[in-house]
């Protein structure tokens, strides 16, 4: 198997940098945590690194809208190392302060190629507050996103709630949807109706808020935290290779990670099921880019 | 020429900010307001081109997609408008980093002295809207007169065009520092300065202080470096070193106790050797993990052979109640530079708060500063705001309401860092300073603000408190300073590391000299945030964010450089010395030149008087209550209760899983909305141990005596940890003290010498049970003067003292996280059990507050006997026997049945007659023992609810032979009911309780349920 690099931007203000190369390495890559500064001096360059992974944070204090500055200055100092990066069929991934940098900068719907254009925001919560909450998920089985590629179909160990015993299963369970934890103030995706329909309409929304059995939250808080339009929590580019999301991943990197974890535990354990530690969907997440990388 | 950029969110757009201040309007003062829209204002001096604003105004303050902005006064329609903005000098942090962007973008550097600031105007409409109402909002919502500054704009004197003019709170002090020789000839010179500088000095202390300018060799050394009498710079340096603060004079102290009923006296002599350092050394000799205390800024334990945690925890109290949102982000953000500054470095992994204030929905005639609602908001928003942005997460907390914190309010703050055991070979717990070595000073810059704020928080809040105290903590500007100094101690350029917190560089400096013996410091090289700072002010200024460091010459480029890559200023601002002297000059000329060993000699020892007399002796009683009838009612009330109820709104907006490390969340169950015992972390990634944390405060107990306050915090906290599966061989602790003014006066505190007593009684159990459970007091810090003076109706004050408050924090590691259990009740027909006996323990319960009883018979903790019961309990769930255990704490056995029903989202079936009881005290009515209002509502420590599958009943109760442990009743059904009863009762109808789940619940999450 070929080595897959991952560059996790770190500095000014991030602060999921360590736990998001965990988690690639975790996937079987190789992470390195990488000073926006050392990229932007050029002591370190994109050149050797297959997938690049804009973070979790405070970025310059979140100040004058989260993600502008760290857009502003990314694009101003290295914006076409980026795009060369892009165009040269390399994965980019944005989570939380991560997305809202990717949509300031315009990798971010990426319509017909164009790279640069702000079409998208993702702005104050409805609810007025910074909230951390564990939500449920609905994976869009069209999406071109190559992060979330068989999520469908995927087995994935940890089981969530309830569900799983209604079906039967013993200790794993077939998803098209998956839960992840969200600590945002600004994480309402908007933009205007024409962009969202032609979003829709080329399945970039790669992941929505549902309610926990599965259905859209349609607007609901708080099973949609934020006030998304159309309960977007996560959409990519036209390719696929850029996607963007407000959940963390990241954080869900250890079956333990997961809010309900001591009471999924109790109950496989009666049933004398064994209890899966392996790979959470978070990590499956890192492990759709790394595979490939691998198989292009 | 400046200009002001206006921006705000297009109409169509739902505008939280707003929404979120009319709501309070109404919440707050009933005020209806129909809209309410922010615009965010940029006032921009500096000289920028046409093109330039054009481009920073597109490119960064505008988003294209939600947002308009113009260089003029936006129009938004409005009935009247509020404009606020800082105050000069007060932190603007979005305005630095404003900066930051449009030097980046345009490739510019902005000139000394040019800036940009941040201000807000809001645009209020509302029918009827009074020229008073918009007063209320904006001094009582959303302006603090201390930090900020407003102005009021009706649709009558509101010009668009000129708007609300450009304001520049730029720092102007037109002021030529120089050094001031102070003469003090006589003891009443001395004192008279201390008085007139707000020095705060002890009238103790002034005589040696004297003595030592006087000595006749001192003399003759100062003549060498030109100085005779000594300078302010001096006189503030020993001030800040002597404050109560820095030295815990109070805790070395001499108490004369005496027992008023008995008569016995007896002398304690320096209560933090007896009480806090020699039981934690002798621990330390008997527990291997303990690393490091007594000594550095927080204390080390062993987590595992690759790292060793670290922890302390820290009050913010004074500055809160000045400016609550400032003075909590500073605190969190400031204790967060603890373990920064430990050992060779530590990075952050978890914070914990505590918050006691007033009444949030207070109506009465007293007026503090700020209105516990206000400031409780403020303070939650404070510690959001510093525990996010710097990427901890806030994994517990807890929140207090009683009426005597509205004199002063309580602000706690807990860090916990983790650090390699070793760092280039060398044990990284280690430090020392050399002479020769570089003193580096890093991060922010040094200004005006934070002048006094040590002696400030050594002294009763009144009126006439210096304002200057207060700031606004920086998490960003940390947070690159977290990132920088790890990268620097993982290459070993690190010698000695401290943070600048209380007292500034002089106490940084000044500690981390004695190492070395000696230092000489270039005040001129410090970088200043402004011109115009007298010396004595650089010296001893608070400004946040900043770190002290010693490294090697050679290594100076090396660190320099990583410096710049993390955009972190640092300094050389001297260097290490054996001199013995702390050597201060200004542009060559010397200002300071004290021997270092003047403040750790010599000064007289505080005294204090302090009497006790028995709770019974002082007037309290059991209160003579016949048994209610409906407990249904009963038990829904105090569940609605504020001290009791839901507080799920703050666990929300702390970000509580950053870094990846989350095992046991501060909500869980279910619902996930139920507070866990404790938290757990697994701070090594690639490791299957954590980090068990929790925290106690059970403050009303010291109504009755705070020996038991104390000892059932500890218990509380140390049984938070056992729940959840920590090994009670492994526990430390941290201290908290907040207490009232100890000292005697006879009119301004004449209960002085009784709160000294509960002082000594307080300690005495820290010592007893810390001894008995084992636990190494790790960390611990004093708070020494909560007390405040509020105005009344008529225009008195009245002298307003917080009750003897003691936070206990206990941290644990973790053998295997996948055996950690939660709370909750997990599956219909598990078998539910008391662990530990019920007393007639009322005394300071919820149950009595809540019908304005005090009582007497307060829970105490027998460590000895609990300790068993614990072991037993962590032995059960190590073997994973265990589906939920959760501590009977605040409210009772009632209370916490609930919790475990909740949690559950289950149904349960007691028997309260089952309930082990304990053997009734001689001394108290036993007669009371069998009341079921007892059984529900006391609060006697030491105890557990447990939930088994009922195969393991045997291997259990096995475990538990010969300990107080009964099978009480069983799980039932998902959303069933909660059903008491009382088997032994004479009535025909057994059943006390039958309540629907989830009828609980919302009686639960009633009060504050809808806040956000």
């Amino acid at each position: 198997m070929k080595m897959v690099n991952a560059l996790v931007l770190a500095g000014y203000g991030l602060n999921c940098d360590n736990e998001t190369a965990y988690a690639l390495e975790l996937a079987g890559a190789s992470a390195s945590r990488v000073h926006i500064n050392s990229l932007i001096d050029g002591s370190v360059t994109l050149d050797n690194f297959q997938i690049m992974v804009f973070v979790g944070g405070f970025s310059w204090g979140d100040d004058h809208g989260a993600g502008v500055i760290q857009a502003v200055r990314l694009k101003t100092n290295i914006g076409d190392k980026i795009l060369e990066f892009v165009d040269k069929g390399n994965l980019v991934l944005g989570i939380c302060n991560g997305f809202q940098t990717l949509v300031n900068m315009g990798l971010l719907p990426g319509f017909k190629g164009n790279y640069k254009t702000r079409s998208i925001a993702l702005t104050f919560n409805d609810c007025g507050n910074f909230r951390d909450d564990w939500v449920m998920l609905k994976v869009n089985p069209l999406s071109p996103c190559v992060f979330t590629k068989g999520f469908d179909t995927l087995e994935l160990p940890v089981r969530h709630g309830e569900r799983s015993e209604v079906r039967g299963q013993r200790s794993e369970v077939r998803f098209d949807k998956i839960e992840l934890p969200i600590r945002h103030g600004e994480g309402k995706f908007y933009s205007d109706k024409d962009i969202i329909q032609r979003l829709t309409k080329n399945n970039q929304v790669v992941i929505q808020y549902a309610m926990p059995d599965g259905n859209p939250a349609e607007g609901k808080f708080p099973f949609n935290p934020n006030g998304s339009i159309n309960d977007i929590a996560g959409i990519c580019d036209p390719t696929g290779r850029i996607f963007g999301l407000m959940p963390h991943p990241e954080a869900f990197n250890h079956w333990t990670n997961h809010p309900d974890w001591t009471r999924d535990k109790e109950k496989i354990k009666r049933r004398g099921g064994a209890i899966n530690t392996g790979a959470t969907a978070g990590i499956r997440m890192f492990q759709n880019g790394v595979d490939f990388i691998c198989s292009r | 020429m400046p200009y002001r950029l206006e921006i705000a969110l297009n109409q169509d757009l739902i505008d939280a900010e707003g929404e979120g201040i009319r709501r309070k309007a109404f919440d707050y003062f009933g005020l209806k307001l129909s809209c309410v829209r922010t615009i965010n204002a940029l006032t921009i001096d500096a000289d920028l081109t046409a093109d330039q604003l054009k481009t920073i105004q597109k490119e960064i303050f505008t988003n294209p997609v939600t947002q308009t902005s113009s260089y003029n006064s936006l129009l938004i329609d409005f009935d009247w408008i509020i404009w606020v903005g800082f105050r000069p000098g007060v932190k603007d942090n979005p305005g630095s980093t404003a900066v930051e962007a449009v030097e980046d973008i345009l490739g510019i550097k902005f000139n000394p002295g040019e800036a940009i600031y941040t201000s807000k105007r809001y645009c209020l409409q509302g029918k009827g809207l009074t020229a008073e109402d918009v007063d209320k909002i904006a001094g009582e919502l959303l302006a603090n007169n201390i930090i900020q500054r407003c102005k009021i704009y009706s649709k009558r004197n509101w010009d668009n065009k000129i708007g609300t003019g450009i304001i520049i709170p730029k720092v102007r002090l037109d002021h030529k520092p120089v050094v001031m020789p102070i003469p003090i000839d006589t003891d009443e010179t001395l004192k008279r300065i201390s008085d007139e500088r707000n020095l705060a000095l002890n009238p103790n202390d002034i005589p040696t202080i004297r003595a030592y300018f006087f000595d006749s060799k001192v003399q003759a050394e100062r003549a060498l470096v030109g100085l005779a009498e000594p300078t302010d710079v001096e006189l503030e340096y020993i001030s800040q070193a002597r404050s109560d603060h820095c030295n815990h004079n109070t805790f070395q102290g001499l108490f004369h106790y005496q027992d008023l009923s008995t008569g016995y006296a007896e002398v304690e002599d320096n209560i933090f050797e007896t009480c806090i350092k020699q039981p934690t050394l002798s621990l330390k000799e008997k527990k291997p993990w303990v690393v490091s205390v007594l000594w550095d800024n927080a204390g080390a334990g062993q987590f595992d052979d690759e790292h060793y945690y670290v922890i302390t925890g820290e009050t913010h109290n004074s500055p809160s109640n000045m400016e609550a949102y400032g003075g909590a982000i500073t605190g969190i953000v400031g204790v967060y530079r603890d373990p920064m500054g430990t050992g060779k470095g530590a990075k952050l992994i978890m914070g914990g708060y505590g918050y006691c204030v007033g009444l949030r929905d207070y109506n009465g005639d007293l007026i503090p500063h700020l209105h516990p609602r206000r400031l409780l908001d403020g303070v939650i928003e404070g510690v959001r705001d510093g525990g996010n942005k710097s990427g901890i997460p806030t994994t517990f907390g807890q929140l207090i309401f009683h009426h005597g914190y509205m004199g002063k309010s309580l602000v706690f703050v807990t860090a916990v860092g983790i650090m390699p055991s070793q760092i280039k070979g060398e044990p990284a717990q280690q430090k020392t300073t050399s002479p020769g070595d570089l003193v580096i000073m890093c991060g922010g810059r040094v200004g005006k603000d934070g002048i006094h704020g040590v002696t400030a928080s050594s002294e009763v809040f009144s009126e006439s408190t210096p304002a200057g105290h207060v700031q606004i903590g920086d998490p960003y500007t940390q947070k690159k300073m977290h990132d920088f100094i790890l990268e620097a101690r993982d290459q070993g350029l690190i010698r000695f590391i401290t943070d600048n917190g209380g007292g500034g560089l002089s106490s940084s400096v000044g500690e981390s000299a004695r190492f070395s013996n000696g230092c000489e410091i270039q005040l001129e090289k410090v970088p200043l945030k402004y011109k115009g700072l007298d010396q004595w002010e650089i010296w001893i200024s608070e400004s946040q964010e900043r770190m002290t460091l010693a490294i090697r010459q050679e290594d100076l480029d090396c660190f320099l450089t990583l410096s710049k890559k993390h955009a972190v200023e640092s300094t050389v601002i001297g260097k290490y010395t054996d001199s013995g002297k702390l050597h201060i000059t200004h542009n060559g000329k010397t200002c300071a030149y004290i021997n270092l060993d003047l403040l750790s000699a010599g000064f007289p020892q505080w005294e204090f008087d302090a009497h006790w007399q028995e709770p019974g002796q002082r007037g309290l009683f059991e209160p003579v209550i016949r048994e209610p009838r409906d407990y249904e009612v009963l038990l829904t009330d105090i569940l609605s209760r504020p001290n009791i109820c839901s507080r799920e709104w703050i666990s929300r907006q702390y970000d509580h899983e950053v870094q990846g490390t989350s095992v046991i969340k501060p909500l869980v169950g279910a619902g996930r909305d139920v507070n866990s015992d404790a938290s757990v972390i697994r701070p090594v990634l690639d490791s299957e141990k954590g980090l068990a944390f929790a925290q106690a405060l059970l403050p009303t107990y010291s109504k009755i005596d705070a020996y038991h306050m104390t000892s059932c915090t500890i218990d509380e906290a140390v049984r938070r940890l056992i729940a959840v599966g920590a090994d009670l061989d492994a526990i430390g602790g941290v201290d908290n003290f907040c207490w009232p003014n100890i000292q005697y006066h006879p009119e301004d505190n004449p209960d002085g010498r009784f709160k000294a007593a509960q002082l000594v009684r307080s300690c005495r159990a820290l010592r007893d049970i810390c001894l008995e459970y084992g636990i190494p007091l790790l960390s611990g810090k004093d708070s020494m003067y909560v007390d405040g003076y509020l105005a009344g109706r008529y225009g008195e004050t009245h002298k307003v003292s917080a009750l003897e408050t003691i936070q206990f924090s206990t941290i644990s590691v973790i053998d295997d996280i996948n055996k950690c259990i939660t709370m909750d009740s997990k599956i219909p027909g598990d078998l539910v059990y008391i662990l530990g006996e019920t007393g007639n323990e009322l005394g300071g319960s919820e149950y009595y507050e809540h019908y304005g009883y005090v009582g007497l018979n307060v829970p105490q903790v027998h460590a000895r006997q609990f300790a068993r019961l614990y072991r037993a309990l962590g032995s059960a769930i190590e073997k994973e026997l265990v589906a939920s255990a959760h501590g009977i704490y605040r409210g009772g056995l009632g209370v916490h049945l609930t919790m475990v029903a909740i949690g559950g989202d289950l149904g349960m079936k007691v028997d309260l007659a089952l309930v082990p009881a304990c053997a009734p005290h001689a001394d108290r009515a036993s007669i009371l023992s069998n009341r079921i209002d007892t059984i529900l509502f006391s609060e006697s420590a030491g105890r557990f609810i447990v939930t088994i599958n009922p195969e393991n009943r045997k291997i259990f109760e096995d475990i538990f032979k010969g300990l107080p442990c009964s099978c009480i009743g069983v799980i039932t059904d998902k959303s069933g009911d909660l059903i008491i009863s009382d088997s032994k009762s004479k009535k025909k109808n057994k059943t006390i309780i039958s309540i629907p789940v989830k009828d609980l619940k919302s009686a639960w999450k009633k009060p504050f349920g809808d806040l956000i």
